[in-house]
C-alpha cells in the first residue's frame, strides 16, 4: 500500500479546493475563520441574493447548520481583502432559496451581512467572482439572536431587459405587480390570485421615447386597464387594450426634458392628464378630453424660465380634498431654478404658488420629497430631502395648517448624512407610523416626530405588495426584496372610480381607528423616477379594530365604509356607499349659531374627533375640508351665503345647513 | 481712438484647423479661395438681429454651403472640442469694426463687447445615401445689451438656406467616415432652452471654447500657421498686451503627452460647462475644468457618487477598477437619464472612454 500513499496525499491537498465547487459538493462549516482558495466552482451561485446583478462565471459553496438559533454574520474583510461578494440560501441545494447576500457593506468592497438562522436548518453559503476570483478569508460568527426592525428577503425575477420601474397593478384584479420596460417591450411580473408572479413579455412598437427619466401608471383612456407614461425625451403613452395584453404605443411630438411625471386629473374632469416635470423649461402637461385626445399646454404650474423641476408630487397638503402639487426642485449656480415650489389648487382651475406662504419655498437641491402624514395629526407633513447638501441639508416639515415649521432638530434628518435623489414615504413595519426612505437608509418613524435610521439591503424602488401580505416590498432592478416582517396589522384599501378616474388618482383615503386617524393620497408618481402601487397601504401596529374608511373622491363623492376587517383589502366603487348618505343621518348633525360669522360649532350624539368636516357651497362645491381636532370651525373668511356642513361619523354622513352671515 | 487699424484675411482663406502635432485627427478642412470680385461685407445690425436666414448676414460668401468665410470672419478652433455624435463643426468668430474682446484670466472667457459674433457650423460628410456633405444647423452667439444671446440657424435639405429656429428638432443621419465605418444617430439640434443649459454661469448666457488657455495653441491658417491669440491681436479682435505664459489646455488627442493631462484636457471640455463653480451641475463633487483638476478629488477619485444610480459605482472614479467608477458607467452609457455629458450626444465616444478607462486603470492604490 506504500506505493498508494503519495497519491492520496495529492488528493487531499487538492480537495479544499475541489470540494466547494457546487452546491452538492458544499463544505460544512461551522463558526470560525475559514479561507477561501481562488473562486472557481463550476457552480455560479443562483439565484443571486446580493446585490449588483448578474455576471458571475464561478462559485464557492459552503453549507452551515447552527446548532442554536442566532444572528449570524458573515465577514470577508477577514486578512487581505478582495472585492468579494455572498449570497446565503435556504431550501437545499436543489430549491435553493435566498435568505441573505451582500455585495460591498464591508471596508474595501468586501462583504458584510448578517441573518438569523434556526437551530438543525441547514444553509448554503456561496461566494461568486461577480468582481474578483482572488481567494479570501471570512468569518462566520454566532451572536445572540437580535430581531431586526426591519427584514427583507431577496427574490430574484426571471431574466428579462429593463429596468424595473414600477410595482403597480396592470390587469385590475388590484393585486401589485412587477413592470420592467425597454424601448421594445413591456415585462410584466403578475402578482397572482394565489400567491406568486408569472411573467409575460408584451411586445410593443419601437417607442419615441424611453422612460430613462421616469414612468408613471393610470387608466389614461378609461377602459378599465392601467396606461404606461414614458418619461425621456418627450412622452410616449403605451395604451393597454381592453384585457391588458397588449399595449399601443401613442408619442407625442412635443420635445421635453422629461423629469418627474404623473398622471393625474388636473381639470378634475374626471379624466386623468399627465403631467410632467421639465428640466430646462416651465412644466408641461397633456390634457385629456376623453374623447382619446390629447393637448399639450406648457405653462402654469411651475414656470421658471429655465426649468429645475425634478419632483413633481400632488398631494392634497390643505385638505380641502382637492390635489395641490409640490416641485422638489434642484439647480445649480444663482438663480430661482432651485426653489421648490408648492401650487395650491383653488378648486376653480386656477392655481396659486403659495410654497413662501408656506415656508416651503427651499433652494435645497432636491429630486425629489416624501409627503405624508408623520405624526397622524390629519395633514401631510413633507421631508425635503437632499440630493446634494451644498444648499442645506434634510428638512422635516411638519403642517400646522396655516405654515409649515420646521422640526428637523433633533429628528434624526438632522444628522442623516446620506443624499439621494428618490425620498418615499410607506409604513414599512405597519406599526401605524409612516417611514421614510431616502438618504441610503430606511428611516423609522418613532411615533414622536424622530427617526432612526436603519440599513437595509434594498435601495429606492418601486413599491408594492408583491405578495399579498399586507407589508411592503421594494423592487430593485431584476430582484424583488420582500419584506419578511410579521405580526402587525394593516389594512389595504383598493379603489375603483365610476365618476372619478378608474384608480382613483388623487383620492384622499383615511381611517379611523380607535388609535387614531391616518390619511393618505393616492398618487400616480411618487420620488423621483419610479412608480408604486395605487392601493392605499396602512399599517396599524397592535391595533385590530378600524371603525371607518372614507374615501374623498377627485368627483367629490365620499364613500365610507364602517367596521373593515383588518388584515385584508377593502375595495371601495365610487358611490356605493352614497346610498348612507342620501337617508337622513342619525343622530343629527347640530350647528350653532346659526346664522354665525365666525365660528361655527357643531355637535352629534357622539364625540366629533379626528373626523373631517366638509363645507360645501349652495352648489355642492366643497369650500373648506378641515380635520376636526375641536367641534368647530373657523368660517370667518367664507363669503356669506347658504351652506352645508358635513362630517363623516361612525359610517355615516352627518350634514347640516348654516348660513354664514 | 487707440484701436489697431485691423488685417483682414482675403476672403476665401479661412481654414480652421489646429495645432501640428496631430494634424491627422483634424476635422476641418482648408477651403479654396473664392473666385470672383470681392464680396460685400458682413451685415450686422444689433438693431435687428437675429435675422431670419443666415444668408442675410453675409457671414459667408458665394454658395452658402461653401461655408467660405467672409472679410473679417476668423475661422479658430478650441485645443479640445465637444463630442456631439461625431459631428463635424468650424467655428469662426466676427466683429463689427472698433470692437474687440479682452483677456481676464486664462481660464474665463475672453470678455468681448458689443456686437462680437461667435458662429459654430455643425454638419456630417458621406452621408447616405449620395455620399454628401449634410450641413444641420449654424448656431450663433452674440453680445448685446452687455449680455450673450443665442440664435440658431437650421439648414434645409436642399443646403442652400438656413432659416432661425429655436426650437430644436431631430435629423436622423447616417454616414461613414474613415475611422468608424458607416454610423447612423438621430442629431438633436439644440432648442434655445437646451443652449443655455450648458452655455451658462449661474443664469447668464455664456461661451464655453474661447478661454484663451483653449485657443493658445497654433492654427493653419491660408496665409500659415500662427498661435491664434496672436491672430486675434492681428486680427484687431483682442487686444494686445497678452500676458506672458498663458496657459494651453493639454490636446487629449495628442499621444505625446501625459496621460493625465491628456484626461484633463478631455474632461475640461466634455464635462466643465456644468461640474463647474456656479455652473449646471455645481451641486455634484466634481470640479472639472483644467485649472481645477490637479486635485485628484475634484477628479472624482476615490469620492463616492452622490446620486447612487448604480449601488455597483461605489466611486466617481474608483482607482484601478473600471468596473466599479461611475465616470466609466456613465461615459459608457446611451441611456438619457445615465449618460454623461447629458446634452449633445446619444452616441458613446468611444476614444473618449478608452481614455478615461486608461487612465483610471493606472490608478491605485485601491480607493478605501
Amino acid at each position: 500500500m506504500k506505493h498508494h500513499l503519495p497519491l492520496v496525499a495529492a488528493l487531499a491537498a487538492a480537495l479544499p479546493t475541489a470540494a466547494q465547487n457546487t452546491c452538492a459538493t458544499a463544505v460544512p462549516i461551522t463558526a470560525g475563520v475559514h479561507t477561501v482558495p481562488n473562486v472557481d466552482g463550476s457552480q455560479v451561485p443562483t439565484p443571486v441574493c446580493a446585490p449588483n446583478g448578474a455576471g458571475a462565471t464561478a462559485g464557492e459553496w459552503y453549507s452551515y447548520t447552527p446548532t442554536g438559533a442566532y444572528t449570524v454574520t458573515i465577514n470577508t474583510a477577514i486578512g487581505p481583502v478582495t472585492d468579494s461578494r455572498v449570497h446565503v440560501y435556504t431550501g437545499g441545494c436543489g430549491a435553493l432559496s435566498c435568505l441573505a447576500g451582500d455585495d460591498d457593506s464591508g471596508p474595501n468592497l468586501s462583504a458584510l451581512v448578517s441573518f438569523n438562522v434556526a437551530a438543525g436548518t441547514t444553509y448554503h453559503i456561496a461566494f461568486d467572482n461577480r468582481w474578483s476570483a482572488s481567494g479570501f478569508a471570512f468569518s462566520l460568527t454566532e451572536a445572540p439572536l437580535v430581531v431586526p426592525v426591519f427584514s427583507f428577503t431577496p427574490l430574484t425575477l426571471p431574466a428579462s431587459s429593463g429596468s424595473s420601474l414600477a410595482a403597480v397593478d396592470m390587469n385590475g384584479d388590484h393585486l401589485d405587480d412587477v413592470v420592467r420596460v425597454t424601448d421594445t417591450q413591456i415585462t410584466i411580473g403578475h402578482q397572482q390570485s394565489g400567491g406568486g408572479l408569472v411573467q409575460t413579455v408584451f411586445p410593443t412598437t419601437q417607442a419615441d421615447n424611453s422612460p430613462s427619466w421616469s414612468l408613471a401608471a393610470g387608466d389614461l383612456d378609461g377602459n378599465g386597464q392601467n396606461d404606461l407614461l414614458y418619461a425621456g425625451g418627450g412622452a410616449t403613452f403605451m395604451l393597454a387594450n381592453a384585457d391588458a395584453t397588449g399595449y399601443t404605443e401613442m408619442s407625442q411630438p412635443e420635445w421635453i426634458f422629461c423629469q418627474r411625471s404623473n398622471y393625474v386629473d388636473i381639470n378634475n374632469d374626471g379624466h386623468l392628464d399627465a403631467f410632467i416635470c421639465h428640466d430646462v423649461e416651465p412644466n408641461v402637461y397633456y390634457l385629456n378630453d376623453g374623447q382619446g385626445n390629447l393637448t399639450y399646454y406648457q405653462g402654469g404650474l411651475g414656470d421658471t424660465y429655465d426649468g429645475g423641476n425634478y419632483g413633481s408630487i400632488w398631494v392634497d397638503y390643505d385638505n380641502d380634498h382637492d390635489v395641490d402639487l409640490f416641485i422638489a426642485k434642484c439647480r445649480g449656480g444663482n438663480g430661482p431654478a432651485n426653489i421648490d415650489q408648492l401650487h395650491r389648487n383653488n378648486g376653480d382651475g386656477t392655481w396659486t404658488e403659495v410654497a413662501a406662504l408656506m415656508n416651503l419655498a427651499d433652494n435645497q437641491q432636491s429630486w425629489s420629497s416624501a409627503w405624508g402624514d408623520y405624526d397622524n395629526d390629519g395633514d401631510m407633513d413633507v421631508v425635503q430631502g437632499a440630493s446634494s447638501f451644498t444648499n442645506g441639508g434634510h428638512k422635516l416639515m411638519r403642517n400646522d395648517g396655516s405654515t409649515f415649521t420646521n422640526v428637523t432638530s433633533a429628528s434624526g434628518f438632522d444628522a442623516l448624512t446620506g443624499m439621494s435623489i428618490e425620498w418615499i414615504t410607506h409604513d414599512f413595519d405597519n406599526d401605524g407610523w409612516l417611514d421614510v426612505l431616502g438618504g441610503g437608509r430606511l428611516m423609522r418613524n418613532n411615533g414622536d416626530m424622530t427617526f432612526s435610521p436603519h440599513t437595509v439591503v434594498p435601495t429606492n424602488g418601486p413599491v408594492g405588495d408583491l405578495n399579498n401580505d399586507g407589508y411592503l416590498d421594494i423592487v430593485n432592478s431584476g430582484t424583488v426584496h420582500l419584506n419578511a416582517l410579521t405580526g402587525n396589522n394593516w389594512l389595504k384599501v383598493t379603489l375603483e372610480g365610476t365618476v372619478s378616474n378608474t384608480n382613483g388618482i388623487g383620492a384622499r383615503v383615511e381611517i379611523l381607528t380607535p388609535t387614531g386617524t391616518q390619511i393618505r393620497d393616492i398618487r400616480s408618481g411618487d420620488g423621483f423616477r419610479y412608480m408604486s402601487t395605487l392601493n392605499a397601504h396602512f399599517g396599524l401596529g397592535s391595533e385590530n379594530q378600524v371603525d371607518q374608511v372614507t374615501i374623498y373622491w377627485p368627483s367629490g363623492i365620499v364613500d365610507i365604509v364602517s367596521t373593515p376587517a383588518v388584515n385584508g383589502t377593502v375595495h371601495v366603487i365610487e358611490g356605493l356607499s352614497t346610498g348612507l348618505a342620501a337617508t337622513p343621518p342619525q343622530p343629527r348633525l347640530n350647528t350653532y349659531p346659526n346664522p354665525a360669522a365666525d365660528l361655527l360649532y357643531l355637535s352629534a350624539e357622539s364625540p366629533l374627533r379626528n373626523a373631517t368636516a366638509t363645507i360645501l357651497n349652495a352648489s355642492g362645491q366643497p369650500v373648506r375640508r378641515t380635520m376636526l381636532h375641536e367641534p368647530v370651525l373657523d368660517i370667518a373668511d367664507i363669503a356669506p351665503g347658504v351652506y352645508v356642513v358635513q362630517v363623516a361619523l361612525d359610517g355615516v354622513l352627518l350634514q347640516e345647513r348654516f348660513v354664514k352671515r | 481712438m487707440g484701436m489697431p487699424s485691423r488685417l483682414r484675411v482675403p476672403p476665401g482663406l479661412g481654414a480652421a484647423c489646429v495645432g501640428t502635432i496631430v494634424l491627422a485627427a483634424c476635422a476641418h478642412e482648408v477651403l479654396e479661395p473664392a473666385p470672383g470680385p470681392a464680396a460685400a461685407p458682413v451685415v450686422f445690425d444689433l438693431a435687428d438681429v437675429p435675422y431670419p436666414t443666415l444668408s442675410t448676414y453675409r457671414f459667408f460668401t458665394g454658395p452658402l454651403d461653401r461655408l467660405e468665410p467672409n472679410e473679417g470672419v476668423l475661422p479658430f478652433a478650441p485645443i479640445n472640442t465637444l463630442f456631439t455624435d461625431h459631428a463635424l463643426k468650424s467655428r469662426y468668430v466676427w466683429m463689427p469694426e472698433g470692437v474687440q474682446a479682452h483677456y481676464a484670466g486664462d481660464h474665463v472667457p475672453l470678455d468681448f463687447e458689443e456686437g462680437a459674433v461667435l458662429l459654430k457650423n455643425i454638419w456630417y460628410d458621406n452621408v447616405a445615401p449620395d455620399g454628401e456633405r449634410r450641413i444641420i444647423e449654424t448656431r450663433m452667439m452674440f453680445r448685446r445689451n452687455g449680455a450673450w444671446e443665442f440664435a440658431n440657424y437650421i439648414w434645409n435639405p436642399e443646403q442652400t438656406e438656413a432659416h432661425l429656429d429655436m426650437g430644436g428638432g431631430y435629423l436622423p443621419v447616417s454616414w461613414t467616415d474613415a475611422e468608424h465605418g458607416a454610423m447612423s444617430t438621430t442629431y438633436r439640434i439644440p432648442s434655445a432652452s437646451e443652449c443655455f443649459t450648458c452655455h451658462k454661469v449661474n443664469t447668464d448666457p455664456l461661451p464655453i471654447g474661447p478661454l484663451p488657455r483653449n485657443l493658445n495653441a497654433d492654427m493653419v491658417y491660408a496665409d500659415g500657421t500662427m498661435n491664434q491669440l496672436d491672430r486675434w491681436v492681428q486680427e484687431g479682435y483682442l487686444a494686445p498686451g497678452l500676458p506672458p505664459g498663458i496657459a494651453a489646455t493639454p490636446d487629449w488627442k495628442d499621444i505625446t503627452l501625459p496621460l493625465e493631462d491628456r484626461v484633463r484636457g478631455y474632461l475640461d471640455m466634455q464635462c466643465a460647462h456644468c461640474h463647474a463653480d456656479q455652473r449646471h451641475c455645481d451641486y455634484r463633487p466634481l470640479r472639472l475644468a483644467y485649472q481645477d483638476t490637479h486635485d485628484p478629488a475634484n477628479l472624482g477619485v476615490c469620492v463616492p457618487p452622490d446620486d447612487p444610480i448604480d449601488p455597483a459605482m461605489t466611486y466617481i472614479v474608483a482607482a484601478g477598477d473600471t468596473a466599479r467608477s461611475m465616470m466609466h458607467l456613465r461615459l459608457g452609457s446611451t441611456d438619457a437619464a445615465v449618460r454623461m455629458p447629458l446634452l449633445g450626444r446619444t452616441l458613446v465616444h468611444r476614444e473618449g472612454l478608452a481614455l478615461i478607462d486608461q487612465w483610471i486603470n493606472t490608478l491605485g492604490p485601491p480607493c478605501p
